[in-house]
């Protein structure tokens, strides 16, 4: 074998044996580099995307997070219902036909299935699969009653696993920040979507059921079982009795106004950015959140079909406080006066005027024209909501300073609450002079109302722009904190002292101005109202109003949208003003803020009094007593003469029967009806006409009919609890709604 | 070691005795042993859905486990020369068994192929016994023919037209794998012999040409490589195994679930004991355990090459080189797939993976290393 040139044959030999040996060492290096790839750079996602593999069909569930406000009261929370499968193909394998066809009635008589689904059921029963659903989220009583069977018949190829359901307890409250799951419990809206990954758990697994077929595979010990982590319980900044107050308030005035495209609303606690009450109106059951909208055909509905999620997604799923886009009219004028007062182009107290401004051909009047507030004070051009002298101001301090303010309070930017949906307001990118003309009065741009109330937040709070907050804290399923949510200041806007001044003013204008209709006594309500036209159609217009309250220590920040009001004898933002007043009062009420009352609020203050059991006493001395308490009295005489004149009172006379009755709260100088005979039946008297009177004149006019009145609000009457020509029992409290009209007709 | 007497009384012209590798043995026998546990781990759930039997594939492994070991030490003990003789009669029987497996009634059909033969318990695929025959005669005749190496038409294409022939015959069955492996040795073999690079690279335009025909043409060749480029595509049809193995691999971490512990086996990916037991031992031993496995292959293949470079004789040199690459591509290419690092194609890991006569025909090929070991010509 030996021949010339054997050792360079070797030698080339051995040199490509220890090529082909590098090129097969490298191909090894190179694919353990390609598996430390797979492991630490795609490692996590392919594990995710493996456990949502091996978790399907059967898997523990954990039990999804609670949502709480934040007094904890549930908002939503899982109830345990069952999961009913069987494994078809062991039973077919142990049991003959007439056996299985006995066990798959039975079930259908246990879970109360008829007919074709009894047949379809039936039909699993028989097949060669190893995991058949039979019924999913049953209740747990049914549940109960098919696992006693089970375990007595000793069929070991049921399954009945726990599996959960979401209940909303207070239906359709807060329907928009809390959102709603989908069938298969992951979050599809609103918190329970954004806040998804710490809600939903991980899911244990049964290692023994984990086999895709659903085999149930020997030997597999508890060791194989992977307790499943309960979710988070997510703790809201809502306050249920907020929520609920700000609802309320909502579903009354688009009653009484007449609102046609619905409301929103929102509060705020101005200092930390908690919001306290979201409400969008219309709004939806939660627990069944693809039902029809109301005014929709139900003939066809499905709630899943493309077209009628869209229609859900436009209505009652829209959350309007922070998807609708809206000229904020004159509550615009607020940050107006903040960049004024801040850049120092004014004080309160100097003097102005509210005559037109031409501009580009334009003509800017005062919405009060012809009879103009002429010169004045610019608190005065405030609490007049005097468009020209926003202009004016604005034009001072120049686009520059004033597009710095627009944007410093947060309007180009969206706010970021932690929800899905939210909409990017429009704002002039290249602004002209005209564009700020009309912009320091609140309109030709548009915001959102959730941006217009942290704006309103910062000049409440001493100037500094907030993040809008709807979690507070995070909580693991024993109570024990997780996970605690700060307050963010986005920015500073303009100083304390600014602050202070323009809440001086925005009380100013609810005391003295167009906000009147949001004065409640004591409780030293600030804002400003606002009314715009849409863009939508011409005779449709936004009436809102933003406030806070108390002016010289804000507690809450409120604002208020009514889309469309269209009811005929109030425009603009009267109707937003005193929904908005009324609900800081209940707000207030509610957080046992203190009410400071100034001399002249306490000297015209209703002092309550308790009506006194009068029945027994004598005529004089019940008489008496209510004199004492400051009420009046009627008495109740059938004995007319024949001329129509009542005979005289006998003071020696008893009381049989009174009205209102003992225990009833009213109002200093309202009338007690008294009986001094037993009436067969109570005396019935007609409900006069208030509407259009002053407060002490339809008292007046209550009163000689034998009835009382409670008010709300001031100015004239626009709306009584029972309408007039109705008959009711003498003595009855007539609730009557008072507005100051016509003061803002912007 | 036991063999070391025996041998010694035996008179030898061209080579010293010593002793057979030691490196080589213990880290067959450790794979084999990892190999055992991993099938039994791996194929448990599988074989209790398949069979009832939650041990049939462990049972099936120390079968043939324990057969490889008795051929290995056979083989070790029997001296590598005498394959020059055998190995024509070899080739011809191989070629015989490649036609038998194709009819019906000797051959046997899976998943569309015909690649195994049945003897009463024995089965085997005939393409095993193809891949070592082909060595052995490539080596023989390489080693004796090196002259003419050198010219084109008689001394490389003749070699091209026997790889090409057992190549057809393997992609006739069909066993594409099988046939991959086979070139890819024999081209190794060619080239290690001598053969002029230029005439490499004669043949390889026509051949990356037909290649590319092939897969452009044959459309389940197109998919698996389409597969290939993006197995997330269509997760659960082309992409299916190869996803369900990154899911195995991705969830590994650095140190594994634990041994037995793996999701992955349980009915998701398909054959977790076979072609794919690779994934499943990344799932439960982690990052180290796949480390560690790939170190004793690197090794093993270090030290086939020290076997190939001291042994006495250019056949014992090409033979043992040509039995290291077996091993070395075929482990290489299984891990290329299971981290979807090539379209996919089944080649099982070497001594890990599930599979009988493939497992006896690597442990025999161990042997014969072992053996060629002990006769060292020159110092490597």
């Amino acid at each position: 074998m030996k021949y010339p040139g054997e050792k360079k044959v070797f030698l080339t030999m051995r040199k490509r044996l220890l090529f082909v040996f590098a090129l097969l060492l490298a191909m090894i290096i190179g694919l353990l580099l390609r598996l430390t790839w797979l492991q630490i750079v795609n490692g996590p996602e392919l594990q995710r995307l493996a456990s949502i593999q091996q978790s399907k069909g059967k898997e523990t569930y954990p039990r999804r997070g609670s949502i709480l406000d934040r007094n904890g009261n549930e908002l939503a929370v899982s109830a345990a219902v069952y999961t009913i499968s069987i494994n078809a193909r062991d039973m077919n394998n142990k049991y003959d036909a007439a056996f299985i066809k006995n066990l798959a009635d039975k079930m259908c008589d246990l879970l109360d299935i008829e007919g074709e689904e009894a047949e379809a059921v039936i039909l699993k029963f028989s097949s060669t699969n190893g995991y058949e659903l039979i019924k999913a989220k049953t209740d747990i009583e049914i549940g109960n009653k098919v696992k006693e069977w089970v375990t007595e018949a000793g069929i070991s190829d049921v399954n009945i696993d726990i599996d959960s359901k979401r209940y909303y307890p207070y239906g359709s409250l807060a329907s928009h920040v809390i959102g709603f799951t989908r069938t298969d419990n992951v979050g599809n809206d609103g918190i329970e979507a954004i806040m998804e990954e710490y809600l939903r758990g991980v899911p244990g697994k049964m290692l023994r059921e984990v086999d895709a077929q659903g085999f149930v595979l020997p030997f597999f010990g508890d060791e194989y079982y992977i307790k499943p982590q309960d979710g988070l319980n997510v703790v809201l900044t809502i306050d249920e009795t907020i929520q609920h107050l700000a609802s309320e308030a909502l579903d009354k005035a688009i009653e009484d106004f007449k609102v046609l495209n619905g409301a929103a609303a929102i509060v705020m606690d101005p200092n930390t950015g908690e919001i306290l009450a979201m409400v969008s109106k219309p709004d939806y059951d939660l627990n069944h959140p693809w039902a029809a909208p109301p005014g929709i055909e139900n003939e066809g509905w499905t709630g899943s079909s493309s077209d009628d999620v869209k229609i859900l997604q436009s209505s009652v799923w829209r959350n309007k406080a922070i998807s609708d886009l809206y000229e904020p009219g004159s509550v615009f004028k607020s940050i107006t006066a903040a960049a004024a007062l801040e850049e120092a182009a004014v004080t309160p107290e100097t003097r102005v005027d509210d005559y037109p401004v031409e501009l580009s051909g334009y003509l800017l009047e005062c919405w009060s024209r012809p009879n103009l507030h002429g010169e004045e004070s610019f608190r005065e051009a405030m609490y007049n909501s005097c468009n020209p002298v926003f202009v004016k101001v604005a034009r001072q301090i120049g686009i520059a300073a004033f597009y710095k303010y627009v944007k410093a309070f947060g309007f180009y930017d969206r706010t970021g609450i932690s929800l899905y949906g939210e909409s990017s307001g429009y704002f002039h990118e290249i602004p002209t002079e005209l564009d700020m003309a009309v912009a320091s009065f609140g309109q030709r741009f548009q915001v959102t109302p959730i941006e217009v109330i942290c704006a309103y937040a910062a000049i409440a709070n001493g100037g500094k722009l907030i993040r809008p907050m709807l979690v507070k804290e995070l909580r693991d399923s024993s109570g024990s904190l997780v996970r605690s949510y700060k307050p963010e200041v986005v920015r500073s806007v303009i100083s304390r002292t600014t602050s202070d001044t323009l809440r001086d003013i925005l009380q100013g204008v609810v005391t003295y101005g167009t906000g009147h209709n949001a004065y409640v006594p004591g409780y030293r309500v600030a804002g400003k109202t606002g009314t715009s036209e849409t863009t939508y159609d011409e005779d449709r217009y936004i009436a809102s109003f933003s406030a806070f309250a108390p002016a010289d220590n804000p507690a809450v920040c409120v604002l208020v949208i009514l889309d469309n009001p269209s009811g005929e004898q109030y425009m603009g933002g009267v109707t937003a003003a005193s929904v908005a007043g009324r609900l800081v009062r209940n707000i207030l009420d509610h957080l046992g803020v203190e009410k400071i009352y100034t001399e002249e609020e306490a000297a015209n203050i209703d002092i309550p009094v308790t009506v006194p059991a009068l029945t027994g006493m004598g005529t004089a001395e019940a008489l008496t007593l209510l004199d004492k308490l400051g009420l009046g009295y009627k008495i109740a005489d059938t004995l007319t003469d024949a001329y129509g004149n009542r005979s005289a009172v006998n003071m020696e006379d008893k009381i049989f029967e009174q009205a209102p009755k003992a225990g009833t709260t009213v109002v200093e100088g309202s009338l007690v009806f008294l009986y001094t005979y037993e009436p067969d039946e109570e005396l019935l008297v007609t409900v006069p006409d208030i509407q259009g009177l002053g407060i002490s004149e339809a008292a007046a006019i209550l009163n000689d009919s034998g009835l009382n009145l409670r008010s709300e609000g001031s100015g004239t009457a626009v709306r009584q609890s029972i309408p007039a020509g109705s008959s009711v029992k003498a003595g009855q409290v007539i609730e009557a709604d008072f507005l100051v009209l016509g003061i803002d007709v912007e | 070691m036991v063999d070391i007497s025996a041998e010694k009384n035996e008179k030898s012209k061209s080579s010293r005795r010593k002793s057979a590798d030691f490196w080589i043995m213990v880290i067959v026998i450790t794979l084999t042993a990892t190999g055992i546990i991993m099938v039994f781990s791996a194929s448990y759930a599988f074989a209790y859905n398949s069979f009832g039997d939650v041990f049939y594939y462990l049972k099936n492994q120390l079968k043939f486990a324990l057969t490889g070991t008795l051929v290995m030490l056979a083989a070790m003990n029997f001296d590598y020369r005498h394959y020059a003789k055998l190995s024509l009669p070899l080739a011809v029987f191989s070629i015989i068994l490649l036609f038998l497996v194709k009819i019906p009634g000797i051959g046997h059909e899976e998943n569309g192929a015909m690649r195994w033969i049945y003897l009463g318990p024995v089965n085997f695929q005939p393409s095993e016994i193809a891949k070592i025959s082909v060595i052995m005669l490539l080596s023989l005749s390489l080693s004796k023919n090196r002259k003419n190496l050198g010219k084109f038409l008689s001394g490389f294409m003749p070699y091209l037209a026997i790889i090409a022939f057992y190549a057809v015959l393997l992609i006739w069955e069909p066993h594409m794998s099988a046939a991959i492996i086979l070139i890819l040795v024999s081209f190794i073999l060619l080239f290690i012999a001598g053969a002029r690079l230029a005439h490499f690279a004669v043949i390889a335009l026509p051949g990356i040409a037909a290649v590319t025909a092939v897969i452009l043409k044959v459309d389940y060749m197109r998919t698996r490589v389409l597969s290939f480029l993006d197995p997330f595509k269509d997760p659960l049809g082309e992409g299916y195994q190869v996803v369900q193995s990154l899911y195995a691999i991705g969830s590994g971490g650095l140190l594994g679930k634990g041994l037995g512990k793996s999701l992955q086996k349980f009915m998701y990916l398909p054959y977790p004991h076979n072609d794919f037991i690779f994934s499943i031992i990344v799932e439960e031993l982690g990052l180290v355990g796949a480390f560690i496995i790939l170190l004793l292959f690197a090794v093993l293949i270090w030290r086939g090459v020290r076997v190939a470079l001291s042994a006495p004789d250019s056949f014992g040199r090409l033979l043992a080189f040509g039995l290291t690459c077996l091993i070395g591509i075929q482990v290489i290419l299984n891990i290329a797939v299971v981290t979807s690092s090539m379209p996919p194609t089944g080649v099982s890991l070497p001594f890990l993976s599930a599979g009988g006569s493939s497992l006896v025909v690597l442990m025999g090929s161990t042997g014969i290393l072992l053996n060629i070991s002990k006769h060292t010509g020159r110092e490597a």
